[in-house]
């Protein structure tokens, strides 16, 4: 992030409280020393017990919007109070009261994207107890604090447990009860669910919903539109300005500005708006709308014809077109990594040349391991894996593969180190031992590809953060594989950077390059030929995105950490409600089809 | 190439070197790893592995968490074992090989000196698997605070000790998904030349560098955050005390000492 603004860290000066909201920004103007405005005359008020969600895309100022809230950053003008405390004003001879800071730090909680870097001990009761300890607050009331916070996050039989085994949203959960314990009268929360799958992120939206009861003022940042449905309010910012402000039902129904800030609107208010219904954004208003719109049925005829997957284990010949071998054979493979656990147990499946596959399954179901296999890093303990017709087995042949099965790792960015952006992309391409000139080409036609032309000699690192991802990308599809293997790579980006990326790997499937993606989100995995749910450490389900997402496995999916993609679940819904039959539309243009056809049977 | 480290391994059980001050444990255990050095006869040998199992049963670790912790270990005292068994000249000779030549003075070395260093080991293991990353950064703090008036900063040190123990594995972690990465990309981590080899490792440890300022800049976040400020008063949730049972077990390491010189 750079300098910039003035960062808060020690200093004293005299005292200024001042009473009222929670926190009161007043024509707030930050730059960075870089010279990019992060927030421009942002003048807003977060009242006692209220819950406040920001939304905006990446680089509108969000996360330094946070640092301001909880007092970690100062601004350059206007003024700021928090928790009671006039912390800044810039009409003041000496604008920044350090001492005021200090004090109002106290009574202010963050809690940030990255679960990792925010657990500073190795047992989670520890991590709880390390904010009051700082705070001073005597050892029984630290006991009474760590076990009421671990039991409001539902954490409480993890206590002596190490944060470092934990999933991502148990982590996350952690580092929320760190916060509380300090009972901050303000908590900010700075995107708490970019980084988590579906279930951790349900797990923090169910914890705030606490909150709010309890009474906690809360001020919750992300770019999920649809995790603002149940805020009191929100403020949408773009390029540093706040430019929506108001309840959620009435910011979403200026859909023309929010579809121009890249931001995607709940899935409801999309179908509402595609079925020219009243714009609405909540479930059951909208589900009453299509049903009273909806004509009499018209003889609904049994029970839906959803097809079924095969069962776990059995062979799908649809997958493998019999006159072209498949890209990736994967024959009863076990990995392990010690000896108490299997991390792969027995998986089987077959890609087909050009098909683009979708891996799914929760944190610890074997993802990882199955990716790490499949680009031939390592060799399975039992089992076999062929890439085209070479096995995986042989170290000589797994190093000879590594040209043609790309491996994009979660958090591509993070490999970056090269000092220009073209020596980054060309790294791959010289291993290969190719020529300079044809490395060049190669490089240039990559970051064509992915929309960086003309970057060669930018430094990586100064790449807004979607740019270096993109930057990552070009660096493994400048090797030109045949097989292109990705583990979440919309991870983390808003939904405008999703789509671009989601565009260009549409575009590399053009060039006949298979592609393997491990993804959590359903809606992602419907749209591929080919679904693999895992589930520890098995196949659970394989088959088209039609077979695998099918009312059949609605348990078995849920069991296993997952959902149906919503254009099915809002089916089921209504149908359910008394609507015709829909089908199984798995795309939201399916089931707009499917309810104005009047739900007849799709054909 | 995949590493998985695990430091900090503390096993959450109650029994009596649990309940004990860290500060007993670390001067206990520090004790009995350099107590190791001193021990040259079969009878001291047999009075250290004593002590030390004695503290084992005490402490109700599963023995094999604790057999787990030598085995990366046994490479290196088989080498010393090895070292000591060929180029120890003394006493009688039992064969020869060559120019070397096995002696029983080397056999009783390779013994000793080997069996030795496992007292050593365990010891300290024991005080991780007993004590809390926590306890150990406020036992350090407290044992060193005497040095403060010579400018040693021991709370910070302390500080940075813990983050160590909890940022390690995250890293090493990282490194290994990196590492998986470049390889992915053809890079040669591990083969070939020497200076292949450190020119294949310069792109992992530039990418590694930026990721560690990543979390550094996060981590300073998170520590403004939550109110840290380096050297200020703080309470703790459970502070260090004294009982009777640490005089007793100081005590009995002050003996054990005792009866090592005794046995000489």
């Amino acid at each position: 992030m750079g300098g910039g603004g003035q960062l808060l860290t020690d200093g004293c000066r005299a005292d200024g409280r001042a009473p009222g909201a929670a926190a009161r920004l007043e024509h707030v103007t930050l730059r960075y020393e870089s010279g990019t405005q992060a927030l421009e005359d942002v003048s807003l008020e977060v009242a006692q017990g209220e819950r406040l969600c920001v939304l905006g895309a990446n680089g509108s100022g969000k996360s330094t919007l946070a640092s301001v809230l909880c007092g970690l950053l100062a601004p350059d003008e206007g003024s700021v109070q928090l928790v009671g405390h006039h912390v800044f004003d810039a009409t003041r001879p000496q604008p920044i009261d350090f001492d005021a800071y200090r004090t109002a730090r106290r009574s202010l909680g963050l809690v940030f994207q990255n679960p990792d870097d925010q657990i500073v001990t190795t047992i989670v009761e520890e991590d709880v107890a390390f904010g009051p300890e700082n705070l001073g607050v005597p050892a029984e009331e630290i006991g009474r604090r760590v076990e009421r916070e671990l039991r409001r996050v539902a954490l409480s039989d993890y206590a002596k447990a190490d944060p470092t085994r934990l999933s991502g949203g148990q982590k996350q959960r952690v580092a929320i009860a760190g916060a509380l314990a300090m009972e901050p009268r303000l908590l900010v929360l700075d995107e708490p669910g970019a980084l988590l799958d579906v279930r951790g992120r349900q797990a923090i939206l169910r914890v705030m919903g606490r909150l709010q009861r309890a009474g906690t003022t809360i001020v919750h940042i992300t770019h999920f539109m649809d995790e603002a449905l149940e805020a009191d309010r929100v403020v949408v910012l773009e390029r540093g300005r706040v430019i929506l402000e108001g309840p959620p039902a009435e910011v979403f129904s200026h859909h023309d500005a929010i579809a121009s800030l890249g931001l995607e609107e709940p899935f409801s208010a999309r179908l509402a708006l595609r079925l020219s219904l009243p714009w609405t954004c909540d479930d059951s208003t909208l589900e009453r709308a299509i049903l009273d719109a909806a004509q009499p049925p018209q003889t609904p005829s049994g029970t839906s014809p959803a097809p079924v997957a095969k069962a776990a284990g059995t062979r799908n010949p649809a997958s493998s077109r019999h006159d072209t071998p498949p890209a990736l054979r994967v024959e009863h493979v076990s990995f392990a990594y010690d000896r108490r656990k299997n991390a792969l147990d027995d998986v089987s499946f077959e890609v087909a040349q050009g098909a683009s596959v979708a891996i799914v399954g929760q944190t610890g179901s074997g993802k990882s391991t199955l990716l790490r296999l499949l680009c031939a890093l390592e060799a399975p303990d039992r089992g076999r894996i062929y890439v085209g017709n070479v096995c995986t087995t042989r170290k000589r042949d797994r190093r000879r593969l590594h040209g043609s099965i790309g491996y994009v790792m979660q958090h591509p960015e993070r490999q970056l180190f090269a000092e220009t952006v073209l020596e980054d992309v060309s790294f791959g391409p010289q291993n290969l031992g190719l020529t300079p000139d044809e490395v060049r080409h190669r490089c240039h036609k990559a970051l064509d590809l992915v929309g960086l032309t003309g970057l060669d000699d930018a430094s990586p690192f100064e790449l807004s953060g979607g740019q270096q991802r993109l930057c990552a990308l070009a660096g493994i599809l400048a090797m030109e594989p045949r097989v292109l293997v990705l583990d979440e790579p919309t991870a983390g980006l808003d939904p405008r950077g999703r789509r671009g990326l989601r565009a260009i790997l549409e575009d590399v499937r053009r060039h006949g390059i298979t592609i393997v993606q491990v993804t959590h989100s359903m809606e992602d995995a419907a749209h591929a030929d080919h679904v693999i749910v895992l589930d520890q450490a098995r196949v659970l389900l394989e088959g088209t995105p039609a077979e695998v997402f099918s009312v059949a496995h609605e348990e078995l999916l849920t069991g296993a950490g997952l959902g149906l993609p919503l254009p099915l679940a809002w089916a089921l819904r209504l149908e359910r409600a008394g609507h015709p039959l829909l089908g199984a539309p798995l795309t939201l243009g399916e089931l707009v089809r499917a309810l104005k056809r009047g739900g007849a049977p799709c054909p | 190439m995949s590493m998985r480290i695990t430091l900090g391994q503390f096993i959450a059980t109650d029994s009596p070197i649990h309940r004990l001050d860290p500060r007993t444990k670390v001067c206990a255990a520090l004790v009995a790893m350099v107590s190791v050095f001193f021990i040259h006869t079969p009878a001291q040998l047999v009075l250290g592995f004593a002590f030390v199992l004695a503290a084992v049963a005490l402490a109700r670790v599963p023995a094999h968490r604790l057999l787990e912790s030598i085995v990366p270990l046994v490479a290196v005292i088989a080498l010393l074992s090895l070292f000591n068994l060929l180029l120890t000249n003394t006493g009688d000779v039992l064969a020869t090989l060559g120019p070397l030549s096995i002696t029983d003075d080397g056999v009783r070395a390779a013994v000793l000196y080997s069996l030795r260093l496992v007292i050593g080991v365990l010891a300290g293991m024991l005080l991780l698997l007993t004590t809390t990353p926590a306890q150990l950064t406020d036992a350090f703090d407290a044992l060193l605070a005497p040095l403060a008036r010579l400018g040693l900063h021991a709370h910070e040190l302390a500080m940075v000790f813990s983050l160590m123990l909890r940022f390690i594995p995250t890293l090493a972690n990282e490194a290994s998904t990196l590492a998986d990465a470049q390889t992915a990309r053809g890079g040669a981590l591990g083969e070939g030349s020497p200076i292949k080899r450190v020119r294949a490792v310069v792109p992992l440890v530039v990418a590694l560098l930026a990721s560690s300022l990543h979390h550094a800049n996060d981590l300073s976040r998170a520590l403004d955050a939550r109110c840290y400020e380096g050297g200020a008063e703080r309470s703790h949730w459970h502070p260090l005390r004294m009982r009777r049972s640490d005089w007793a077990a100081l005590a009995l390491t002050v003996a054990y000492i005792a009866a090592l010189i005794a046995l000489r």
